[in-house]
């Protein structure tokens, strides 16, 4: 086992663990920045490894790019490949690079773990060619590959329309964009969000509704089946009244080898978790957050909490919660600190806090989608687990997400739940009719991620 | 069928040689595994273990784990986490197979 | 009748209570199976146990499992391809050698292997072993799947059961318990049935009842679903020996559990430490357990590891559950302290305690098995 110390541990190199970065590592302190990606940037900041694109970027990209190039001349050490497994009573994280096992000491932790998809799943969502609206980005952005040449784009959210907008940007034929809400909140997110808005997603919104008005645009329509066999080959889709609820004789049919998909996002709450982190449940926030203070600091006494894993909010609040984090966690090691900095922060941070409320309430799914998910549709992928199973084993007294996973193996496979929790929770909170809240969410175990056993060995 | 999805304005790596179960696909160094699967038009991976139903490549960002390949011999690798190199054999369990 | 206690163990009881048309009522204070009965492994593992009354008991389990899919009406993965113990030296031979001979006299059929005939039997096994005992009374189960088998069928028989719901009085009149209090109700009934397994010490002192059971840890690593590569549920010599001397369980290496499950994950276990009431895993003995059983099952080295998690065993001083009538409170009856054999013997306890309560005697004497063997018995 390698052993390494340093004043910080950074984990995630999105905004918040770069902004972060870049503020302690000017201050003099030593700073060890970990992500499992192969890349620096989270799941925003994205080009492709070869492609010079990046420094022409502008606004928050670009920003966010030149951060990037700071911090690789900056003396911070990194360390991308590398997965966060665990971390133990006393704050040391394992860290696994490469099949080698690495345990890291430091004085403070800053976790910054991102968020991942949620999704809503119908007949034939684990179909091949059905992927995730974040694939299809990560695919183009990354690596310069098309999902497929047509595609049909569905879920809730403005990834929808930056995926839409990247994919027509590079010549793929968008068949539709199928949204499942509707013209009230779009209105509400640009007018009262506009300003937020605008900037995260940098033009791609503009660009993309130039290219929207050749490209069909549904309101409240949502997939209810994917066809195909091996692979996907078309999508039924059909439209929703206000309460979730499908109409009848609203079906359209898309011919179809590519569906990329999107629910809105779930913090990656499980490493703070095992930390001993106190976390929330607050629908306003996207789920289960974890819990911190004005200064960004997490129940736990040397551990902060920055970006999306506090609450989704979208890259500004991101940014500004990785500068705060750096500057609680200087504060807290004897720094100074510049406090007129700090009240511009907060009052920054507020307001992103705010938009973040409005984004989620408005990306809310009803209960009654959540009810509505026929029997033989599969909500944990990894174990096979059918909604039948799901609405059976709650009628039978099985009606914890702990019982379920018991009772089912249900978020016992490899993703650990990762996908399926999200869903499991409010398909609990659906059926009996209560909020997510009073169940506890499934119990995290390190390793956090499956680890290959040959990195133990070693 | 033979397909490139990459997008042409693009500037890529060297180009480098894999094999998928045994047939030589070619790819960019600084791509992923599953990057070059999908711009090959292969998006049929594996099988579920209970139901046996196809799957492919779900949230292309190291969560779902539904893209586990053989990466020269090794299974149950993410496709999406596993950069490619040259020469390297990666199986899939592909219905769809060209 | 009430039972205590939603773990393997309550099940049983109240399964078999309610096959004899005994109406019970089962509380359990948290969810049904979320103690030591959803956090191990399920072998049902006959050379493991003390030649003697504990073997005897075993075995005697042993054949109620062998129908007992069908009786219970649901799948519990039963699965009876025996199981090996695993020597990694000739000293270990030699050090269990009493052990095996006493063994033999229970007419257990336990054959000796050599290097080659064990792989012959489990081919994927490393080079690295000196022999391996064979015994085709083994077997393994879901915990999981008989705990809910037991519950759901006591349900059919009438059984009622309540998660959720802790016990945290009694009252008692005179010498006798006359009802059960939870935070909700206060319940009348003449008898109880403690099978809070683990917690049976805290019930105990509900009632200023002192009982030997103490939480032992053990440590269990889980691996992805792997193809059907182990037919039999392995132990090492080590891991034996190490339940009945602490000082073998307290060393570097408590030695190795290693068996496949139905659904194709390995469990790979364990460890035996007394840390009170903590479930946390430890990086040591994960480290520990997988230098144990990399060199026992190559194959595990490209494998990956997805899940730990521990389990805390009820033991008791002499390694023998405790079960039966206590001399006062009357109506109080003790089902826990099975230690690490708790599923393999459920059928077996569950069957006894329906007997006591039904016909007033049962078929193996309960004596050695009853609380006030831990009581000094004062001088004559
Ligand atoms: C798929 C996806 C696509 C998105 N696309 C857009 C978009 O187009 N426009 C937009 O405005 N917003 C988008 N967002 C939202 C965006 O993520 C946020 O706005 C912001 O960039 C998040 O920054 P962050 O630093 O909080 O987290 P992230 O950028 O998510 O970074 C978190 C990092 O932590 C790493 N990590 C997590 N756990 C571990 C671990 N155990 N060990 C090691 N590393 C770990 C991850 O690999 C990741 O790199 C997207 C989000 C997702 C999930
Ligand atoms: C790592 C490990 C591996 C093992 N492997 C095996 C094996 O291979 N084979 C084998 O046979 N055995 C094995 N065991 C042992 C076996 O798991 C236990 O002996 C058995 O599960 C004990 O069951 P129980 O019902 O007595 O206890 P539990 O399952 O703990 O059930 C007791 C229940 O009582 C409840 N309770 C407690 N207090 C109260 C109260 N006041 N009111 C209401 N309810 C209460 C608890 O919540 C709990 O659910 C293993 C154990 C461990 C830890």
């Amino acid at each position: 086992m390698i052993r390494k110390t340093c004043d910080v541990v950074i984990v995630g190199s999105g905004f918040a663990g770069l902004s972060a970065a870049d503020i302690l590592a000017e201050r003099g302190l030593r700073v060890l920045l970990l992500d499992e990606n192969l890349h620096l940037g989270g799941q925003l900041l994205r080009s492709p490894p070869w492609s010079g694109k990046r420094s022409s970027a502008g606004g928050i990209m670009g920003y966010g790019f030149r951060l990037i190039g700071r911090i690789k001349s900056q003396p911070i050490e990194v360390l991308n490949r590398t997965n966060v497994l665990d971390i133990d009573e006393r704050g040391m994280l394992l860290v696994e690079r490469e099949e080698r096992m690495i345990s890291v000491a430091s004085k403070m932790l800053l976790l910054a773990t991102g968020a991942r998809e949620r999704f809503m799943p119908f007949k034939g969502w684990t179909l091949p060619g059905v992927i995730s609206t974040g694939a299809a980005q990560i695919l183009m952005k990354s690596y310069g590959v098309l999902p497929s040449k047509r595609m049909l784009i569905a879920g809730i959210g403005p990834l929808l329309l930056a995926v839409a907008g990247e994919f027509l940007k590079n010549g793929g034929r968008l068949l539709s964009v199928l949204d499942m809400g509707g013209a009230r909140e779009k209105f509400l997110l640009l007018t009262r969000g506009i300003q937020q808005f605008s900037k995260v997603t940098e033009g791609i919104v503009e660009s993309a509704q130039v290219f929207l008005a050749r490209v069909p645009y549904h309101l409240r329509t949502m997939v209810v089946e994917a066809r195909g066999g091996p692979g996907l080959s078309a999508v039924v889709a059909a439209k929703i009244g206000k309460d979730g609820s499908l109409l009848k004789g609203t079906e359209m049919i898309y011919r179809t080898d590519s569906l990329a998909l999107g629910h809105g996002f779930v913090p990656n709450i499980e490493l703070a978790q095992l930390a001993g982190c106190a976390i929330d449940h607050d629908g306003g926030k996207g789920g289960w957050v974890v819990r911190v203070g004005e200064d960004l600091q997490t129940s736990e006494d040397r551990v902060f909490a920055a970006g999306e894993i506090t609450g989704i909010g979208g890259a500004l609040k991101s940014m500004d919660e990785g500068r705060l984090a750096a500057f609680g966690i200087l504060n807290k090691l004897g720094r100074e600190v510049d406090p007129k900095r700090l009240i511009h922060l907060k009052r920054q941070r507020n307001r992103h806090l705010r938009f973040g409320i409005l984004f989620n309430n408005l990306h809310r799914m009803p209960d009654q989608a959540f009810l509505s998910i026929p029997g033989e549709v599969t909500i944990c992928r990894c174990e096979d687990v059918k909604m039948a199973d799901v609405t059976r084993a709650v009628k039978d007294g099985y009606d914890t997400p702990a019982a379920l996973k018991r009772a089912l193996r249900i978020g016992m496979g490899n993703c650990q739940g990762r996908i399926c929790a999200p869903l499991v929770y409010d398909i609990l909170s659906a059926l009996k009719k209560t909020t997510a809240k009073e169940f506890p969410p499934f119990s995290v175990r390190s390793p956090v991620k499956p680890v290959a056993i040959r990195s133990f060995l070693s | 069928m033979t397909q490139d999805l990459r997008i042409p304005s693009i500037s890529r790596g060297p180009k480098i040689k894999v094999f998928v179960n045994g047939q030589g696909l070619v790819a960019y160094h600084g791509e992923t595994v599953l990057a070059a699967l999908i711009a090959a038009g292969r998006r049929v991976l594996r099988k579920s273990r209970i139901d046996g139903e196809n799957r492919g490549p779900l949230c292309g960002m190291g969560v779902c784990y539904e893209c586990l390949v053989s990466v020269n011999g090794s299974p149950n690798r993410r496709a999406c986490m596993t950069d490619v190199e040259d020469h390297m054999e990666i199986g899939i369990d592909d219905s769809e197979d060209m | 009748m009430i039972v205590i206690g939603g773990g393997v163990i309550g099940a049983s009881v109240a399964y078999y209570l309610s096959k004899k048309k005994i109406g019970v009522l089962l509380l359990e204070r948290s969810d049904f199976a979320s103690g030591t009965s959803g956090a191990c492994d399920g072998m049902i593992f006959m050379q493991s146990k003390k030649p003697g009354l504990h073997l005897a008991l075993a075995l005697k389990s042993r054949r109620i499992f062998e129908d007992l899919p069908e009786k219970l009406g649901s799948d519990i993965e039963l699965r009876r391809n025996g199981g090996m113990i695993i020597f990694r030296s000739d000293l270990e031979l030699k050090a269990m050698a009493p052990f095996m001979e006493e063994q033999k006299r229970g007419n257990l059929g336990v054959s000796l292997l050599d290097l080659h005939q064990a792989r012959e039997l489990e081919p994927c096994l490393g080079p690295n072993i000196a022999a391996a005992t064979f015994c085709p009374l083994d077997a393994q189960v879901n915990p999981l799947c008989l705990t809910y088998a037991f519950l759901k069928a006591a349900k059919r028989h009438g059984a009622k059961l309540f998660a959720r719901t802790p016990v945290t009085g009694f009252h008692v009149k005179g010498n006798r318990i006359y009802a059960v209090v939870t935070p909700q109700n206060v319940v009348a009934t003449r008898s109880v049935v403690n099978a809070a397994g683990v917690f049976a010490s805290q019930v105990g002192d509900l009632l200023s009842l002192t009982i030997p059971v103490a939480p032992r840890r053990g440590q269990l690593l889980v691996t992805e679903v792997l193809p059907p590569i182990l037919t039999r549920c392995l132990l090492s010599a080590r891991y034996i020996a190490a339940k009945y001397d602490p000082a073998l369980a307290e060393g570097q290496n408590p030695g190795f559990s290693i068996e496949q499950t139905g659904n194709g994950n390995f469990l790979l276990g364990s460890t035996r430490e007394f840390v009170g009431f903590d479930k946390r895993t430890t990086r040591d003995a994960i480290r520990t357990i997988l230098m144990e059983v990399t060199p026992i099952l190559p194959r595990l080295k490209e494998a990956h590891l997805i899940r730990t998690f521990a389990g805390l065993r009820p033991y008791t001083p002499d390694g023998l559950p405790i079960l039966g009538k206590v001399s006062t409170p009357e109506g109080f009856i003790m089902a826990a302290g099975h230690e690490g054999d708790g599923i393999a013997l459920s059928p077996i306890t569950g069957q006894l305690i329906a007997e006591l309560i039904a016909d007033g005697k049962t078929s193996i004497s309960l004596e050695p098995f009853s609380l006030e063997r831990f009581i000094p018995k004062e001088p004559s």
